[in-house]
């Protein structure tokens, strides 16, 4: 690619609405954002040109600091290959790969060969959480130094929580100084039980094992309160709960460095959403109330939670298809969070994309310590051409996942993701 | 009356009135052939008939084994052993086996809530729920309803309390959904830690038995305390204390049978701990009953249903 020009394009950004602009990129970098357009000598020959029409939108690519690509262990559902083509299809051009994969990620040769299958075969960068414990078993430490020097950027036991007390401290004393930041899967197991739905009338009425909202704001009382102790970096992980929220945000008004994420699926659907044992609607936490739906939201509005994470959940339709209580907890999300968010918020007036911006490429990229992708003269080119009058309909073959566990398969929303740009590559569109 | 068939019968829950009247009108009609000494019909001559029991089970088996034999259909146990029933077990290649055999209606029980959900998505022969999880157990609530309408044909402002362990209980899911529907007042008596907050909102709750009692129900619906399904959580201290505070007591069969009130149970009974002894040979106490007409219910289940390609 020599040059792209995005002619009338609306340009987004974290801390302003939209404003229409044209965008020059010379190899990779960004020439100039002129509200005026370019002169006709500006613009170097067999320049691309985009029509934006002042209606496309020209946002800074997005970042998903939560999915699962379950490479090593479970290819058969995605790939680093096929999760971060995934991503790609979905405007995001960063995400961090959890690491409850089989085996766990829990030592430095692993994650280094992660890296190096991902610089191998995915197209975007790939940053790597190991585990917080060997095997994710919460008993013994994990190698969280060696790893780090591998290229590890956080330690989670991502899917479980580290149950003992006693070794989540000792790991978060250890890891605070070695500037490691710990992300917690909040649940109290022993009130969790084998269920992946809320306890309350829906779960009731299905003869299900509830898990209460009481297993996740348990433990993230205590994580937060352990941060609070140790000194240590929290990342509280897919907060699904009013009063978890709260928490959070009484403990960063405390002064602990703690930082929130919610997922898109909590912000869209309820336990009722189930239905008849409707497994694409299994995770884990849980979906939950109406209340707790609406008070996330407003949670996301007024900054109390720090980004936005799908936890990108990959599994076959061969697990899926089984008894509710057996079938594997999550669903996929990369190629659905942007259109969806923007159908279901944005376009009704929830929110601006300001907001998706900051809470889905700024924040989970300083989250990990990455500058923010902006779209300003002499940065880098990472954003993603969005068109709001077209539609998406996530069907099989639209999806590069390998998987489709997803309540939005051959669904339509508003809302397209045109292309992707990352440095000198148009890696969509 | 005529009202449109459904494939499958899964819950209580979507049935409209006029289908559980129907339903209902039928068993009375096939509870008539009992009395002959042919009791034997045509109505699925030449259909076939597979019951699926993942889960051990003696009186609903046997009781759609008669029941499908009555109809005059081919009935075949396709037997699961129990061990093979684990987590890592597919239940749809099995499906798949079972729709390679063209069978007309498949009966199935299950130990996980939502599985025979899962077959009737998949197959085109009609699935009945004979019991799945703590979810739902269509048949058994019909045959109640049947029951309790041989007594009074109208349960508008009857009272009935379901006494014991709701929140395992497929059975009090579905009768107690039923019983609603058909008009009766449905309340609950069982330890805090068996009956849920998050039921629904009609299940009037009572904390004592006394308070039952001066409620004054018309039938007290006893559940089977399932110690299988108690595992390692404490719901209660004892059987023994149970049976003091939520049992049939001596006393408290004394005061019920002075006031004529109707004990059912759906079997089987632990005594001693539900229940003492003489409550079995009460002349009010309908757990034969239920037997009897769990057969007429489950052939009008049968007769009403219609094979045919799944929904979705």
């Amino acid at each position: 690619m020599s040059a792209l020009l995005f002619r009338r394009v609306l340009v987004a950004t974290e801390s302003a609405p939209p404003a229409e602009a044209d965008v020059l990129i010379e190899n990779g970098i960004i020439r100039g954002v002129e509200t005026r357009g370019f002169a006709e000598h500006e613009i170097p020959p067999d320049t691309r040109i985009i029509e934006g029409g002042g209606t496309k939108i020209l946002s800074p690519a997005f970042f998903d600091p939560h999915v699962h690509l379950r490479e090593p262990g479970k290819i058969a559902a995605e790939t680093i290959q096929s999760g971060t083509e995934a991503a790609i299809n979905g405007g995001i051009t960063g995400v961090v790969a959890m690491p409850n994969t089989t085996p766990a990620m829990d030592n430095g040769p692993m994650v280094k060969n992660a890296c190096d299958i991902a610089a191998r075969t995915a197209r975007i960068p790939v940053y790597v959480c190991g585990a917080i414990t060997k095997g994710r078993q919460g008993e013994e430490l994990a190698a969280i130094a060696a790893m780090k020097a591998a290229g590890a950027v956080m330690i989670s036991d991502d899917g479980d929580p580290v149950e003992n007390p006693q070794v989540l401290r000792r790991a978060m004393e250890y890891a605070r100084d070695f500037d490691v930041m710990l992300a917690s899967h909040c649940e109290t197991k022993v009130l969790s039980g084998p269920g992946a739905i809320n306890e309350g009338r829906h779960a009731y009425k299905l003869g299900l094992f509830g898990t209460p909202a009481l297993s996740e704001e348990l433990c993230l009382a205590r994580d937060c309160r352990l941060a609070q102790f140790t000194g240590a970096r929290l990342h509280i992980q897919h907060v699904t709960t009013v009063r978890g929220m709260r928490t959070i945000e009484r403990y960063k008004n405390e002064g602990v460095r703690v930082t929130g994420e919610v997922a898109p699926h909590h912000l869209l659907f309820i336990d009722e959403d189930i239905g008849d044992f409707d497994t694409n609607y299994k995770m884990n936490p849980p979906l939950r109330t109406p209340e707790d739906r609406a008070g996330l939201l407003e949670g996301l509005k007024s900054g109390l939670f720090d980004c936005i994470a799908t936890d990108h959940a990959p599994h076959t339709d061969f697990e899926k298809k089984r008894e509710f209580v057996a079938a594997p907890n999550g669903i996929t999300g990369l190629e659905t969070a942007v259109v969806s968010l923007f159908h279901h918020f944005i376009l009704p007036g929830h929110f601006g994309w300001d907001l998706l911006v900051r809470r889905y490429s700024a924040e989970p990229r300083r989250l990990i310590g990455l500058p923010p992708a902006t779209i300003t003269a002499g940065a880098r080119a990472e954003m993603v051409l969005f068109d709001p009058q077209a539609t998406t309909t996530f069907t099989r073959a639209f999806m590069k996942s390998k998987s489709v566990n997803t309540p939005f398969l051959d669904k339509t929303r508003q809302g397209s993701v045109e292309m992707v740009v990352l440095g000198e590559a148009v890696l969509k569109g | 009356m005529n009202i449109p068939r459904r494939k499958d019968l899964l819950s209580i829950a979507p049935l409209a009135r006029e289908e559980i009247e129907q339903v209902l009108a039928n068993a009375a009609h096939f509870k008539a052939l009992f009395q002959r000494r042919v009791k034997k019909v045509p109505t699925l001559r030449g259909r076939h008939v597979l019951t699926l029991f993942y889960e051990p089970s003696t009186r609903t088996h046997s009781s759609f084994e008669i029941a499908a034999s009555r109809l005059s259909a081919d009935v075949t146990n396709f037997s699961v052993s129990t061990s093979s029933v684990v987590k890592g077990e597919s239940i749809l290649d099995t499906i798949e086996t079972l729709e390679s055999m063209q069978v007309d209606y498949i009966i199935v029980r299950h130990s996980a809530s939502g599985v025979p959900s899962l077959i009737a998505r998949h197959s085109k022969a009609s699935v009945i729920n004979a019991g799945d999880g703590w979810h739902a157990h269509p048949t058994q609530a019909l045959l109640d309803a049947f029951t309790l309408r041989e007594i009074w044909p109208d349960l508008t402002g009857r009272r009935i309390v379901i006494v014991g362990d709701l929140l395992h209980s497929r059975v009090a899911r579905s009768t107690s959904t039923i019983l609603h529907r058909l008009g009766a007042e449905v309340a609950v008596l069982g330890p805090g830690t068996l009956i849920p907050d998050t039921r629904w909102e009609w299940l009037q709750k009572f904390r004592t038995f006394d308070e039952v009692l001066r409620w004054k129900p018309d039938v007290v619906y006893l559940l089977r305390i399932q110690n299988e399904r108690l595992g390692a959580d404490p719901f209660f201290p004892s059987l023994g204390e149970y049976h003091r505070h939520f049992g049939v007591t001596d006393e408290r069969f004394a005061h019920l049978a002075a006031e004529g009130v109707y004990i059912m149970h759906p079997g089987p009974v632990n005594r001693g701990v539900e229940l003492v002894d003489a409550v079995m040979t009460y002349e009010r106490c309908l757990i034969n009953q239920q037997v009897e007409n769990g057969i007429a219910t489950r052939m009008a289940c049968l007769h009403w249903l219609q094979p045919g390609d799944p929904a979705s």
